[in-house]
Parts: structure tokens; sequence; C-alpha cells
């Protein structure tokens, strides 16, 4: 199994679910975040004065899949939450040992 | 036979009975019958004039019809009065009439029945009397009236006491009126009596508040005798009555309290004042004023009680009357012989006088505690009088006349605007009244007039407690009669996942979302500012009001629906025209916002430009941000994130830069719906084609900043312009004003325009310059005139409007003119924030930007514009703000046609900061 955590677009949240969902991938994580990438945010003026926006707001989109459909789970999401411009995000992927289901206590690997 | 005295009845001399028939304010008239009956008492008949002052109270001086009242109708033979004598000597007859009542009093007074009955009979003798000598005393020009005022306004006159009147005259004292003063007065002091007399004419009603306070407490006792009575309404309506009835409290307390300081603050004197001693009548006129000015239902809520306190007073009264009698003089101490006297004369009994004597004193010490326990009660409990018919009381605004406001719904709102102002709020008993009252009116009857409606929009200011009041005034039924459309979302219930609260709930906590900002905490402080910032904060109350109204109907577009009624709402309230394109803006798009900021990229830049340009203007940027987070926030606790509200935010940056900064890019063309319904709108003086050619090459932005009427004033001011020639205009708007100007382009020309309004001292607070293509410039200045120069001077327009003509014509130096003055300016200046200049050479193809936030002072303006020109720059447009101290002007600049290149831009900047700094 695992874990695929992206950062995108807030605006993106939508596409990404739908396309996750066409993969029948139900089960997902979203949180809002804010950070940066290698860009370091932007500066913005306002009335004359610099101020830093250097932590961004994204969402976060966590789920847990099957290996043997993790790479079109990811390519899912690139393709859903990319623009092209500066700032569309990330994946990353982290394997995962064991999962359970807490309502029956049944263990999925 | 009929006598017609003071206006109001007809009587029947004969047999005393009465009848009401129409007004009459002819003194002629009244003086003719007087006359007529007078011959006929002459012959033996006798006269039921005294009736007439019970009379005018059974009707009343209401204008409430007049209708023919009641029971009252006994006739009462009058036997003191014996059949006159047929020489009918004026004089001697009025004296006969003085003497024979006092006799009558001095009777009742040796018995120990001089109490209230006694004192009513005499003081209608001495009304009679007064009406006589109203009659007798000639015509007047004008209307006037007599009142009688304190203790004989009470009906309540002793053998020896003071006459109070007050005459009244419509308008001014000429020769004519005092004429007739004198022929009133002088046979009252022909008469002995001691006469404390007070003239006013209507108009110093607006001084009452200032006026004397001995006068003020007497009024609170007015009565009618004779004349026209409604000159007293006339005479209170130009007063302030909540500050005339809090000096006269005060100015009351103090007289309590100095005089109790002369009685040792005890009422247990073994020789007491019977009027002056602690717990003497002067005691109980005290305790009974406050109640009159504050609650009259006072004195029967504590204290002693109502029952004690008219015992004590019938007591006290009995008393002071065989202390007059005896003394055949005003006095009132009870001397330890008078005691004597006294105790005899109201039947105390007794095995020796001196027992006589300890019981009466006995009786006088309980009555007079129970007098000084009222007064101290209503000192402490009485509530402050904070507005016509409002006081404030322990728990909170209450109306004084529970009954006279329940028919006058119009009067409702100044309620809550009085609980707000107070920071306490209004009592549930009036809550009460008001929801039992509210569906009796109809609509109109709320808001009648245009200071009512304009009242309205002043209560809805965000200010500590309008949350609060909004919803009390919503459960009493009360905004939905102000606001009707409010009623439509009444504990409205919409299935809606996400809304955690009722409709109107939610649209209540949106306005408190708005109050809470007030005191905002440090993460809200940006957003604080901006509701600081907003020129008409009550529009954006308003609006938030009314953004989900329409979720009362069922209909899939609830802001469409919602603006349809904010629609009927403007009409109704008669709103301008520029406060309605706001509030129907505001409703209209009040999720746009949110939608664009939340679920749409706001980091490309064409969402920004799309968002900016249905968005318009900064000021209806920072209402309907505002607005939207108010709105979020009052879906449940937990919608409104940290992270939304950083996503909102630089939204709203974005967008207000690109409105200050991108504007010049955006220029109108055909294409453009806007334009072509300025075209489409104009009046039939001006041709399509010359419309279209004065916006042609306008930033869009021009579009939204004037109305359909200054647009079409600008094509007209711009035809046949010579170079060299202006076409310029002042316009006041509210407190401040508006200056135009049309002329061709020339070096210096914005900087010599900003430097001729500091030359006269103005405050220039917004601004906008254009330049066209083709040289036009459209220049319009907002300003305050600090110095009253244009209010102080007939000729100030003309002459600031000569002086830009002659700088046009490069008649005039500016730069000399005003070094007197900015020299004062600049070393007056305060510690303030550093200034910031910053430059963009990026954001926009044509322009090189320059934003300037600096400390507003006169003639800045004038010299950072004077610099960039120096340096060789075009002014090409200019966007003027001042927030508070800080005046943030952004200018659009080139040279020879092109943006600045980096070292020119270095050069200007530099220029800049010498001059801000006040090095150059």
């Amino acid at each position: 199994m695992k874990l695929i955590k992206s950062i995108v677009r807030p605006n993106k949240v939508d596409e990404v679910k739908s396309a996750l969902e066409k993969l029948h991938i139900s089960g997902m994580t979203v949180t809002e975040v804010r950070g940066h990438g290698k860009q370091k945010g932007h500066t913005a003026i306002y009335r004359g004065q610099e101020y830093n926006v250097s932590l961004l707001p994204k969402m976060e989109i966590e789920v847990v899949v099957q290996d043997s459909i993790a790479d079109d789970a990811i390519k899912a999401i690139i393709e859903a939450a990319r623009t092209g411009e500066i700032g569309d995000g990330r994946v990353f992927v982290i394997p995962v040992g064991e999962s359970y289901r807490i309502r029956t206590g049944e263990k999925e690997v | 036979m009929y006598v017609s005295m003071a206006a109001s009845c007809y009587i029947d001399v004969t047999t005393g009975s009465w009848e009401h028939r129409a007004v009459i304010t002819d003194v002629s008239l009244m003086r003719e019958t007087y006359l007529r009956a007078m011959r006929s008492a002459a012959s033996g008949e006798p006269l039921f004039a005294t009736r007439i002052s019970d009379y005018h109270t059974t009707l009343g001086w209401e204008r409430t019809g007049g209708k023919s009242v009641d029971s009252s109708r006994t006739t009462m033979p009058d036997p003191q009065l014996s059949p006159v004598t047929a020489s009918s000597d004026p004089r001697a007859l009025r004296a006969a009439r003085l003497g024979s009542a006092r006799s009558e009093l001095a009777e009742a007074a040796g018995r120990g029945e001089g109490g209230r009955q006694a004192m009513r009979q005499y003081s209608h003798r001495m009304d009679a009397l007064i009406q006589q000598l109203f009659a007798e005393a000639g015509v007047v020009a004008q209307p006037v009236a007599v009142f009688a005022l304190g203790g004989y306004g009470r009906r309540e006159l002793c053998l020896y006491s003071d006459i109070d009147i007050l005459i009244l005259f419509s308008k001014s004292i000429d020769a004519d009126a005092e004429r007739f003063l004198h022929a009133f007065l002088n046979p009252l002091w022909d008469l002995g009596l001691t006469v404390g007399h007070h003239v006013r004419e209507v108009r110093e009603g607006e001084r009452l508040e200032s006026d004397n306070p001995e006068f003020l407490l007497a009024l609170t006792d007015s009565r009618p005798i004779v004349g026209d009575a409604t000159l007293l309404d006339a005479f209170f309506a130009y007063a302030d009555t909540a500050r005339t009835a809090t000096r006269t409290l005060d100015a009351l307390k103090t007289l309590i309290a100095e005089r109790h300081a002369r009685f040792n603050d005890t009422l247990y004197q073994l020789e007491p004042d019977v009027k002056e001693s602690p717990g003497g009548l002067r005691d109980l006129f005290g305790a009974q004023t406050i109640a009159l000015l504050t609650d009259p239902a006072l004195l029967a809520q504590g204290g002693s009680g109502a029952r004690a306190l008219a015992d004590a007073e019938e007591f006290l009264l009995r008393v002071r009357s065989v202390l007059h009698l005896d003394a055949k003089r005003p006095h009132d101490v009870l001397r330890h012989e008078a005691q004597e006297r006294v105790a005899e004369c109201l039947g105390y009994q007794g095995t020796s006088a001196r027992q006589q004597v300890e019981r009466f004193m006995g009786d006088y010490f309980r009555h007079a505690r129970v007098i000084d326990r009222s007064l101290q009660w209503a000192l402490r409990a009485a509530p402050a009088p904070v507005g016509p018919n409002l006081v404030r009381a322990a728990d909170g605004i209450r109306f004084v006349d529970s009954r006279q406001a329940a028919d006058h719904p119009e009067t409702w709102l100044a309620l809550f605007q009085a609980a707000i102002d107070s920071s306490c709020s209004v009592s549930d008993e009036t809550l009460a009244v008001i929801e039992q009252n509210a569906g009796r009116h109809s609509h109109d009857a709320f808001l009648p007039t245009a200071e009512h409606r304009l009242a309205l929009l002043r209560f809805f200011q965000p200010r500590p407690g309008l949350y609060e009041r909004l919803s009390e005034m919503h459960d009493a039924r009360l905004l939905g009669q102000l606001l009707p459309e409010f009623k439509a979302i009444d504990c409205r219930v919409v299935r809606d996942f996400y809304h955690k609260y009722t409709v109107d709930e939610h649209t209540l906590l949106t306005v408190r979302n708005i109050e809470r900002l007030l005191e905002a905490s440090p993460e809200r402080q940006r957003f604080q500012r901006l509701l600081s910032e907003v020129d008409r904060p009550e529009l954006l109350v308003l609006s938030l009001l009314y953004h989900d109204v329409g979720k009362g109907r069922e209909s899939d577009d609830h802001a469409a629906e919602s603006d349809r009624m904010t629609a009927k709402m403007c009409d109704r309230l008669r709103l301008d025209d520029e406060s309605r394109a706001i509030v129907r803006f505001l409703v209209g798009e009040h999720l746009k916002m949110s939608v664009v900021a939340f679920r749409r990229d706001t980091e490309d830049p064409e969402i920004v430009r799309q968002f900016a340009a249905l968005v318009g203007t900064e000021e209806r940027l920072k209402m309907l941000c505002l607005l939207t987070l108010a709105d979020v926030e009052a879906v449940s606790r937990e919608t409104l994130t940290p992270w939304k509200e950083e996503l909102l935010w630089r939204l709203y940056v974005d967008t207000y830069n690109h409105l200050t900064v991108a504007y010049g890019d955006e220029v109108i063309d055909s294409t453009q719906a806007s334009q072509a319904e300025v075209v489409a709108g104009r009046p039939e003086d001006l041709p399509g084609a010359e419309v279209e050619a004065f916006l042609q090459g306008l930033p869009r932005r021009y579009l939204q900043l004037f109305t359909h009427r200054a647009i079409y004033a600008h094509v007209r001011a711009s035809r046949h312009l010579e170079p060299g020639s202006i076409r310029t205009w002042l316009e006041r708007k509210d407190s401040e004003w508006e200056l135009t100007v049309i002329t061709h382009d020339q070096p210096f020309l914005f900087s010599n325009f900003s430097g001729v309004l500091s030359l006269y001292g103005m405050d220039i607070l917004r601004g906008y310059a254009f330049t066209k293509p083709d040289g036009l410039i459209v220049d319009s200045f907002r300003f305050s005139d600090l110095e009253r120069f244009l209010e102080l001077n007939q000729g100030g327009e003309a002459q600031i409007i000569k002086k830009l003509e002659e700088v046009v014509v490069g008649a005039v130096d500016v730069a000399a003119r005003l070094k007197g003055r900015e020299e004062g300016a600049l070393t007056r200046r305060l510690p303030g924030f550093a200034p910031v200049i910053h430059t963009d050479n990026d954001s926009s193809p044509r322009y090189t930007i320059v934003e300037i936030v600096a400390e507003n002072a006169l003639g800045l303006l004038y010299r950072v514009s004077r610099a960039m020109s120096e340096s060789g720059c075009d002014v090409d447009l200019v966007l003027i703000s001042t927030e508070g101290r800080r005046a943030i002007d952004v200018f659009h600049l080139t040279r020879d046609g092109n943006k600045l290149s980096a070292t020119q831009v270095t050069d200007v900047t530099a220029s800049l900061q010498r001059v801000l700094e006040g090095r150059s």
C-alpha cells in the first residue's frame, strides 16, 4: 500500500476528487495547509509596503491505495491539479505497512 | 345668559350647566361676552364662572377632539358672591371678589379644613379673576396665553401664597404686547397680590435648557388659565426635552441639598418650617416633580407609597392654612405659640394644651417622615431622561408614558438609538409594549418623514451593541415593520448542510461580526483597518441585513431574489442613487468574492482582472471583502478558518493592486457594454459620436468613478476648448467640495492645480486625474475646506476659479506663493511614520507606477507632483486617497511617451525622497 500525499492549489480540490473517484478510490483526507516550494512564495505590495506571502494557502489530499493502482492514482492527481504555472504543487509517495479499519478491527495489507 | 371664558366652553350663568362649543381664541369676542355677563351680574344674576378652570381639565387642552365629556356637570352655587352693586366700579369689584374668596378660604382654614379642596376652590376664584383681567386688558394683535405655574399650577394656593404665572406670546414682544402686559398686571398688583410673573415668547423655547432653574421647576406644574393654550406646546416643541429635563432635575437636587443643609439635614426641628424643612412641602413637591419628569408611577412604586403621601400633603396644607390665617402673611414656621393654635384648629383632643400639641406634633413628624422617605426613594430610584418620553432606568431604556408611545410608532426607533448611545439595553417591559403594539400600525407609520428614514440609516452604523438591539427589535416585531422584507426570513429554515442557524439569526450574526471587528484581535487588524476606511459603513450593515432575504422565497437563485427585494427597500427608503448602487451591488454580488477566493485560482492574473472589473472601485472592494468575511463567519463557528481568511485577504490585495495600478492599461473601447450605456443614455444635445470620441482612450475606470450626469458635463466642457483655456467648476458635496477641471495638458499642470488648492488651505482628500491620448485633461479633486474660506467668503469660488485660469495661462508662480505656507507646514510636521515610496516598472506595459504613502500634510500633493515634473516626467494618471492621517497617492508616469528607464526611476525616487524628508 502506498500513502499518496499531494499538495495542490485550493481551487483544484474538486477536480482531483473527481479524478480519484473515477478510479474508485473513495477514501481520502483533505487538510487546509500553508507552505511554499522552491520559489518561496512571492512578495506582494500593499499600499507601498512589502508584505511577504511566503506561506501560501494550499490543500493537502491524502489517499492510501493498493500498489497496483498507485501509479494510476498519481497520474490522475497530477493531471487534474496541473495548470502549468509555478505553484502547482507536489505529490509524495510513502510506503504503508498495515492498515486497520476501526469499526471492525480487520487488517488490510 | 352665557359667558365664554378661556376659550373652550360656554356656561349658562343662570343654571350653571355648561356645554362645550368651538374653541375661541379671539380675545375681543371673549371680552365682549364677558362684559355682557358682568352687566347682567350687576342686575343680580349669580355667576358660575368659577367652574371654568375645572372644565378645562375635564375637556383637556389637548387636541384630541374636544368631545364634550362627562359627569362633572354639578352646579356649584356660589354663596359668597353677593349680587354686585349697580355702581360696578371694576377695581372695587375685583377687590371684593378677592376678599370674598379669601374669607371663604380663611373660614375653612379656621375650621381646620384648609386642605386641598378649599385651596382648589380658592384657585378657581383666582383663575376667574385672572380671566377677567385678561379680558379687560384689551386686544393684543398676536396670540397670547396665561399659564399657572408652581403651586398655583397645582391649585394649592394658600391665603398669602405667591401667584406664579407665565405669560406666553406667540411672536416678539412689541409695544402693543407691553401695553397689554401692563394693563393685565397692574390690577393684580393693585389687589396686593404677590405675583411672580414670567414673560416669554414661543421662540425662546429654544433656549429653555439654559433658562433660570427656578422657572424650569415652576414650569413642570404648568396649567392653562386663559388664552391660546396651544402656545405652550409650541414653546416646548422648540426645546430639547431631555436636556431640559436633566437640567431641571439637577437644579432641583442642588436646591434640595442646599435647603437641607440649612436645616442641618434633619426633619426633627422643634419649630419646623412647614414649607422649607426637610420632610416639608418643598420636599414633597420635589419628589412629585422628579416623578413627573422621569416616571409618573415612581412614587407609587416605593418610598411611602401614594396614599400615605397624599395624606401627608393634606395634613401639611391644612397646617399651613392656619399659619397664614393667623399671621395674615406668608408665614410657614410652626413656632411654639402657633403649634397650640394649630392643634386647636385641627381639633386635637387632650386634657391640656400641652397634650394637644404633643399629639399634633407627633402626627406632624409622622407625616414629615413619610415625605422624607418618598423623597429619598425618588432621588435614588428615578430614571434619567435620555430623550423625549425616554428615560434610562436600572433595567434599561423605557418610555415615560407607554400609552402615549404605543400610539406613536415613529418614536420607537429613537428608543433603541438611545440604548446604543447609552450603552445599555431596552427594558423588558418596553419591549413587551412594542411587541403588543407593533402589529397595530401600518408600515408607513414607522418612517413617515425623510428625517426618520435618515435616522434609520444612521442607526445602522456599526457600533458596540448594534447586534443586541437589532435582535431585540426583531424579537419585538419592530424590525419587520421597519424593513418589511425582513419578515420573509423570520425563523426561516433552509435545508443546508453548511448553515447552522436560521436565516434571520444568520443575518443578524453577520452584523455582529462586523461589530466585533471594531475591537478586533491582532489577527484581524488588517480587516479592522478596512472597516475604518469605509466611507459609509451603515450601507454595509444595511446590505448585510438584506443579503439573504431572498431565501424567504422558494427560488434557486436567492441572490437575485434578494436583489429584487432590495430594490423595493431602496425605493421605500428613498436612497440616493449612489447609495442605491452600492447596496444593490453588495446584495447582488454577495457570493462573488467567496467563490473567487476559495474556489478559483487567485494566482491567475486573468481571474483577478475579471474580479476587479466586476468590483470597479476600491471602496466597493473593501465593502465586499468585509461583507464576505462577516457572511462566512456567520455560517458556523468553524467555517471561517485562518486559512480561508488568508485566501480572502490575498484576493483583496491582488484586486486592490490591480484596481490602483493596472487601470491605466485598461482603456475604454467601443466594444464595452458600459460605454454603450453611457452613449445610449446621453441627453439630446450630445451627438453619440461626440460622446464616443470623448471616451476613447480614457481608462475604463473613468466609467466607474463618475456618474453619467458628470460624464455628460465633462463632454460638454471639452467642446471647443482652446489651448490655454480651462473649463472648471466647484460643487458642494455634503460637508466637502468637488473641483472639476477640463483643459489641455501642459507641464506642471497637475502640481499647479494641487498647489492652488493648497494656497487656499484646502485639504485634498480624494481625487483622480486622467490624461487622454489627445492631451485632454480631466481632473477631479474632492477636498474639505479646513479654513472655511469658501464658507466665509461670498466670492470665494470665483476667486479660486480665477486663480486656476491664471495658472493655465502661466500668469501665476504657484511655487513662490506657496513658499510661506509650506515652510510653516513643514516645520510643524509631527513625528509620524516614515514615508514610503514604491516604484513599479514591471506591472504596466505603458507606465511607470509610483506609489507614495505619507503623512497627510498641506501641499504634499503639490510638492511630490512638482518633483516628478521637475525630473522630466509626465504625470498621466493620478489616484489620490486619504485614510485617516495617511495620504496614499498612485502616479502613472511616462517620459516622452514611454516608461522611465531604470536610472530615471532612481533619479525621481531620490528627488521624491528629498521632498518627503523636507530636505528640498
